[in-house]
């Protein structure tokens, strides 16, 4: 099945209906304060509140949750130009010129042309969405379960071999991630296992609890210790960059969608490392390098063009594949499943309503981000000087809330509690956590597609190894895992995660 | 474990034991021979796994011997704020059955505000209260989800 107007339009037609449009309104609000909050990633916000979608309509229910992890993409620039606070990691080189811009009295430039940049950036992105999504779905028909596990295979050696100089660090987070998923039952023939005689380990550990605890709670945790306070200083003047400024950024817009949607596309790629790479970049392609650093327009449009390419280009292989390329999208992923839809080329085929329902809504909800983010500004910056100390117990309040409305069970909340120790753990000792989310979420389909492919081969394990496409995966997999092993052995360097992110 | 190389250390070694148990509960798992992928061979696997990544790092680091960084755990006041949050956090699980959700949850937010800031005591009553009412009349009458009302249920 390729790309068709009349299901784009049936999808438009969906998405503008009173109940999708509130929910995709409610999401970008939600995403945008998410954003604008530095206690509070998108991962952390779609898994508070998955649980309590599940009394709306499946597609209003994806449209707000997707619309929380594009709209982080726009807040988390307000707090980073205008106190210097980066509200998601992907914000980070934003900071750089943004709240140089700012201290010049020219931050209501900067964050007009971070609105502007973010939604030219989101639009093309999902342009992109639209065409390609449909054709690799075409191509992932011909997937049978070896195509699948190897495909998974591939997905959880790159976001490893992409953890920085932590290979070792990435492998056992991979490993806890598969083996809280592991504690209960076989997802195929509901056989017990590793639950040490403890009746409430039976059904098992939810995704949701792990991803809460592994980043709302470890986030408190570390702005408890270092007793954070916000303080406001820069005053706004103006929210509009001149004619000119948007001209001159409309190169960076254009580079930094491609480096963030075609990188968007790869597992580990997540937008905290490809709005670095588009910031280099421009740097590179400018031809007076020496402003940035020192207030540049374009330092600030680059990054905040390719955050929101990125989150467009990940939409690619989660649709097409059911392959999730980060944290924030591996938790979307569990809320597909939990709805009962499976990613993959099959939602093409068996929901396209709902699929196409769901990329519309994402052209609608840049278009609504645009007109909450230019003319409210003010109004997110003042959100964001809410005091951490009133901040943080309300960001417990929600983690309890959400783990505790996955099954109504006391166990989840003590599970969320324990995994937020074990991610405050992994930060102070540099694990990366992405490798451990996305290992949670896909263990289920790793170990169902793994026993579906042994009974195709007879207990063969060569299946994979004699099927072109399942061989190709598997060749990237061991490639990128030999690529990872030979930068560790080349630099010597301690075990370091790169800068982890929510995102 | 104030540097990093002694962190690995330490964490290498809590991890391959892990792994160990892993190892161990694994092959208490009753097997089926029918079965194309026998139920301990994903555990054993991934105990293994764990085994191995927690003994390798523990060794890699142990032979390290270059510029070694330090971990930045937190100093004495950010050792008590945490302790004392993860105490309320304890009490504040363990107590949402008995006192219900929205009783326990306006006494946490308030007392964790308070303790966090203690010049903010009227916001701290003031935003413990309100949470406790947005949890009783937002989630549990407009959205209608099971919580715990424990002392308002009498």
């Amino acid at each position: 099945m390729l790309f068709s107007w009349d299901l784009l339009i049936q999808g438009f037609a969906d998405a503008l209906t009173w109940s999708n449009l509130l929910w995709a309104f409610v999401g970008c609000l939600v995403g945008t304060l998410i954003g604008v909050l530095p206690g509070i990633g998108p991962s952390a916000g779609i898994a508070i509140l998955l649980p309590l979608t599940t009394m709306i309509p499946p597609t209003s229910g994806i449209i707000m949750m997707a619309a929380i992890y594009y709209g982080a993409m726009y807040g988390g620039s307000t707090t980073a130009i205008v106190v210097n606070i980066p509200g998601e990691a992907s914000s980070v080189p934003t900071c750089i010129d943004g709240y140089e811009m700012a201290k010049q009295g020219r931050a209501g430039a900067a964050l007009g042309i971070s609105a502007i940049s973010s939604f030219v950036a989101g639009t093309l992105g999902l342009v992109g969405l639209t065409f390609f999504a449909p054709l690799l779905a075409n191509v992932a028909l011909a997937f049978g379960p070896p195509e699948y596990f190897a495909l998974m295979f591939m997905g959880l050696s790159l976001v490893i071999s992409l953890s920085g100089r932590a290979l070792l660090k990435g492998l056992i987070a991979m490993s806890l991630g598969l083996l809280a998923s592991l504690i209960g039952q076989n997802p195929l023939t509901g056989a017990v296992r590793l639950t040490f005689g403890w009746l409430d380990l039976m059904a098992g550990v939810s995704f949701i609890s792990v991803i809460i605890g592994l980043f709302a709670i470890s986030e408190v945790m570390i702005n408890v210790e270092a007793a954070a306070t916000l303080i406001y200083e820069t005053k706004i003047k103006g929210w509009m960059p001149t004619w000119k400024e948007i001209r001159q950024c409309f190169g960076a817009m254009l580079r930094s969608t491609g480096i963030g949607f075609f990188l968007g596309l790869l597992p580990g790629c997540a937008p905290a490392v490809t709005t670095f790479i588009a910031y280099d970049v421009e740097k590179r392609f400018s031809k007076t390098p020496e402003r940035f650093g020192k207030g540049a327009i374009e330092g600030v449009a680059a990054p905040e063009g390719a955050n929101n390419a990125t989150t467009s280009g990940g939409f690619v292989p989660l649709f097409a594949f059911g392959l999730p390329t980060g944290p924030a999208l591996a938790v979307l992923l569990g809320g597909l499943m939990m709805y009962g839809l499976q990613p993959g080329p099959m939602l093409f085929q068996q929901n396209p309503k709902f699929v196409w329902a769901v990329i519309a809504s994402m052209y609608i909800g840049n278009v609504i981000l645009l007109v909450l983010n230019l003319p409210l500004v003010g109004f997110w910056a003042r959100i964001a000087l809410i005091p951490f100390p009133i901040l943080g117990p309300i960001i417990i309040l929600c983690c309890v809330i959400g783990a505790y409305s996955i099954r109504f069970l006391m166990f989840d909340v003590w599970i969320t509690l324990v995994f937020g120790v074990i991610g405050y753990l992994m930060r102070k000792l540099s694990f990366p956590i992405a490798p451990m989310v996305l290992a949670t979420v896909l263990a289920p389909m790793l170990e169902t597609s793994l026993q579906q492919s042994l009974l195709i081969s007879l207990g063969s394990p060569f299946i994979f190894f004699t099927r072109p496409i399942a061989a190709f995966f598997m060749a990237l997999a061991f490639l990128s895992i030999l690529r990872g092993i030979w930068i560790q052995v080349r630099t010597h360097a301690p075990e370091i995660a790169i800068d982890e992110s929510d995102d | 474990m104030r540097s990093q190389r002694r962190g690995d250390i330490v964490a290498g070694c809590f991890i391959a034991l892990l792994g160990a148990v892993v190892i161990i509960a694994a092959s208490r798992i009753p097997g089926d021979p029918e079965e194309r992928l026998p139920p301990r061979t994903l555990p054993y696997a991934v105990g293994f796994m764990t085994l191995a990544g927690g003994a390798g790092l523990a060794f890699r680091s142990w032979r390290y011997r270059g510029q070694d960084l330090a971990i930045k755990w937190p100093d004495r006041d950010g050792a008590l704020r945490i302790a004392v949050n993860l105490l309320l956090l304890v009490l504040y699980i363990a107590l949402i059955e008995p006192l219900g959700m929205p009783i326990v949850t306006a006494l946490y937010v308030a007392a964790a505000i308070w303790y966090i800031d203690r010049k903010r005591i009227v916001a701290a009553l003031l935003t413990g209260a309100g949470s406790g009412v947005v949890v009783y009349y937002l989630f549990i009458k407009l959205l209608e989800l099971q919580f715990p009302l424990g002392l308002l249920q009498r």
